[in-house]
């Protein structure tokens, strides 16, 4: 009774907070609100959603392909509190709230566009905003949840069990109708739990070698890390190298393909991830060739293997699985199984010339048995 | 009191409604099932009520001490056939799981996925993919992996493009009274210790029961299993699967197929009518697949096959050194084949050892020189082979 009393209640103190009387981010120890606006992350100006000036918004060096849509992130510490380093890892204070709302550009007749530009705050007249995905830290460790935009653009819910957008992108290539899935919870702790199954949830953008870039290439911090000292939102700065971008066109092929499969692959595909089944670690870190696929035959891949032999065939992209998987958009084929339903030409052409400019080559099969 | 309070909030709720714009969005069936297989706590019994239920996304459970708990078989039906998202039906990582009574169909890819779990129990559950066997369906009917401590019990799969019950790099398995049907693979134990597979029945698949060790995966070493007291039979179903994967290379006509594992035991089995041949001992290198593993053993070694009963098959060879067998001979392909690959230093009766039988024939293909001089002399495997311990396992908390 007291508890539903309090949530019919919260409405009421947040239309007090609208006033003015309290701008700032608003942390929920318990129970998940099932509005985002509950979490008073963002201010409404009526044709504006803009970021509340306590919080940071930040971008990762190596970001995620997620359906050619642009992320909005941002990142808020509770008044005193500093995240620090342990074992390598920044480890934030309970209260912290990360956020990363999806969106695209808006054409003619609403019509949605590729995301190029970073936005630092999105104008109603020219996006359309899909979700608001939040990591939460509490005393417990993170909490994700998926809050879902209505129709007027007004309001985000959460959605516990996610959600399924069908939505029309306009490319220079052609216009493709696809579903933009919304992850549900398990989802998100399917790349957010690297260690599977009983690790813990963690950020993968806000992390030390993620922040150790810009923002963005006119941004005022030549370090992210550096932005958030300056808050006060860290102990001290740690010297950090920032991630390989697989986006970075001066570095070389290798270096941009085993960072494209970091971000891509790596969260399943390394030593303790869900993905160890198969014996595939891409998580850009290992090289040992049998274990990114060369010469490797599929294990449980099914239709995935597309009648091809080797994961990766060196020289030879069209006979490589894993560019094949990269390519499908079926969800029993595709990979990565989650966060994409449209292929990803750049990161197609990306791994297509790895591949191919590889050297080697793998053995015929010669069936002495099998009915081939 | 409190009834007075109630409706004390009764109009500023009402007007707070009205002036957030619209409600919270209604939940489909498929999003409360996901919403509650999310907020469940060890201990729920989730009921899946009967009738179909058709589903767009792979559902998931990661809570563990969890029962999955359906009408029956073919009452409580999760159809797949309008999927669009996730490689599985439901993908499950919790410890202390139960499914029973329920019925997963056509899903785009694996129908019953079980990873990294402990304490796993099958019961009664049918996975089908109800067009038939086609190339395009998914890999796997209810397939465990990297799990331990897993009871499959009168379940039926049927359809699948790799296996219908497949546990892959797990430990300690029971499948017992189910039906395999129409699978590329009936039932498949791959890279597993401490298997005990009995009381099935294994038809129309392309190959029955397959008890395989590949390489190249962290689990290996794959030994301990028991086939008994299955029907094995009539497994002549097409390969279907798709091309690349390991089952690809299984001749239609396969009975039981041993591939590089050690340690098995097959005794009690009604095998008839596999038409490429009732039973089978290869090595690894039988696939012609490059091995680049060194903790890899390729041979197959102490199997112990005894007191079965065989009847017809080896009639219509799917493979060509057997089909080239049957036409030298005159005679269907013998009962138990075996590749005749072997460690230097071991000899026959390590590998396998043959008693009780009937008058089940056999033959060494001598793989290793060119299929040139097989050999049917069953008498250097007339030995008496381990008899292996039952398996147990525990499945509670």
């Amino acid at each position: 009774m007291i508890r539903s009393v309090l949530r019919v209640l919260a409405p009421a103190i947040l239309s007090a907070c609208l006033l003015g009387a309290c701008a700032e981010p608003r942390f929920f120890e318990q129970d998940n609100p099932q509005r985002l606006s509950d979490w008073n992350l963002f201010r409404d100006d009526g044709s504006r959603f803009i970021p509340r000036e306590q919080t940071l918004v930040f971008a990762p060096a190596n970001p995620l392909f997620t359906d050619y849509a642009g992320k909005l992130r941002t990142m808020w510490l509770p008044a005193g509190g500093q995240a620090s380093m342990r074992g390598g890892e920044l480890e934030f204070p309970a209260g912290s709230i990360l956020s990363k709302t999806f969106y695209y550009p808006t054409g003619a007749d609403g019509v949605l566009l590729e995301s190029i530009d970073h936005e630092n705050e999105l104008d109603r007249q020219r996006h359309r905003m899909i979700e608001t995905r939040l990591l939460v830290r509490r005393d417990d460790g993170w909490h994700a949840m998926a809050y879902v935009w209505n129709d007027d653009q007004t309001e985000a819910f959460l959605r516990v069990a996610g959600a399924s957008v069908p939505a029309s992108l306009q490319r220079s290539s052609g216009t493709e109708d696809f579903v933009y899935f919304v992850p549900n919870e398990n989802q998100c702790a399917g790349c957010h739990v690297t260690v599977h199954p009983d690790g813990p949830l963690h950020p993968l953008g806000a992390v030390p070698e993620q922040l150790a870039a810009a923002a963005n290439p006119d941004g005022a911090h030549p370090s992210q890390l550096q932005a958030m000292r300056e808050r006060d939102w860290l102990e001290a700065a740690p010297v950090r190298t920032a991630a390989a971008s697989w986006q970075d066109s001066r570095a070389d092929l290798d270096t941009r393909a085993l960072a494209y499969m970091n971000i891509h692959c790596g969260h399943c595909h390394n030593p303790d991830g869900a993905a160890d089944t198969s014996a595939l670690v891409l998580d850009g870190r290992h090289r040992n060739p049998v274990e990114l696929g060369v010469c490797k035959t599929p294990v449980a891949a099914g239709g995935g293997a597309g009648d091809l032999l080797y994961s990766i065939h060196p020289g030879a992209p069209e006979r490589s699985i894993l560019l094949y998987r990269m390519e499908s958009s079926e969800p029993d084929e595709m990979m990565p199984e989650l966060g994409r339903s449209l292929a990803h030409e750049e990161g197609i052409a990306l791994i297509h010339d790895w591949i191919a400019a590889m050297e080697g080559d793998c053995p015929e099969p010669v069936r002495a048995f099998g009915n081939g | 009191m409190f009834t007075d309070f109630r409706i004390a909030l009764a109009i500023p709720v009402a007007l707070m409604l009205a002036a957030c714009g619209e409600p919270q969005p209604q939940l489909s069936f498929e999003e409360s099932l996901q919403q509650q297989l999310i907020e469940a706590e060890p201990g729920d019994v989730i009921d899946i009520p009967a009738g179909t239920h058709e589903l767009t996304r792979s559902l998931s459970l990661n809570v563990p001490g969890v029962t999955i708990r359906g009408a029956g078989m073919d009452s409580s039906i999760l159809s797949f056939r309008n999927q669009l998202q996730g490689a599985e039906g439901l993908l499950v990582s919790a410890d202390d799981f139960t499914i029973e009574d329920l019925a997963i169909e056509d899903t785009v890819g694996d129908a019953l996925k079980i990873n990294d779990s402990d304490n796993v129990t099958v019961r009664r559950v049918r996975t089908e993919w109800t067009g038939g066997p086609l190339t395009t369906n998914g890999a796997y009917g209810i397939y465990p992996v990297q799990s331990s401590n897993i009871l499959i019990d009168g379940s039926v799969a049927i359809g699948a493009s790799d296996a219908g019950i497949y546990v892959g790099q797990s430990t300690r398995i029971i499948v017992r009274n189910s039906r395999a049907e129409y699978n590329v693979a009936g039932i498949e134990i791959e890279n597993s210790t401490f298997a005990d597979v009995y009381d099935n029945v294994a038809t129309n698949n392309t190959g029955g029961i397959l008890v395989f060790d590949l390489p190249n995966l962290p689990v290996q070493g794959g030994r301990n299993t028991r086939v008994f007291n299955n029907s094995i039979v009539d497994n002549n179903t097409a390969n279907f699967a798709p091309e690349g994967n390991i089952v690809a290379t299984v001749p239609a006509g396969s009975g039981l197929m041993v591939l590089a594992n050690d340690n098995i035991e097959v005794f009690g089995n009604e095998f008839a009518g596999n038409n490429s041949a009732n039973m089978m001992v290869v090595s690894y290198h039988i696939t012609g697949l490059p091995i680049d593993d060194e903790n890899y053993d390729p041979f197959p070694e102490s199997i112990h096959v005894h007191d079965n009963s065989f009847s017809g098959g080896g009639a219509e060879p799917d493979s060509e050194p057997l089909a080239l067998l049957r036409e030298a001979t005159g005679q269907a392909v013998p009962d138990i084949v075996w590749d005749g690959t072997i460690l230097p230093g071991k000899t026959a009766p390590d590998v396998i050892c043959m008693r009780g039988n009937g008058d089940a024939d056999f033959v060494n293909l001598d793989a290793p020189g060119g299929f040139a001089a097989p050999s049917f002399e069953i008498g250097p495997h007339d030995c008496a082979g381990e008899e292996l311990p039952e398996v147990s396992i525990s499945t509670g908390p």
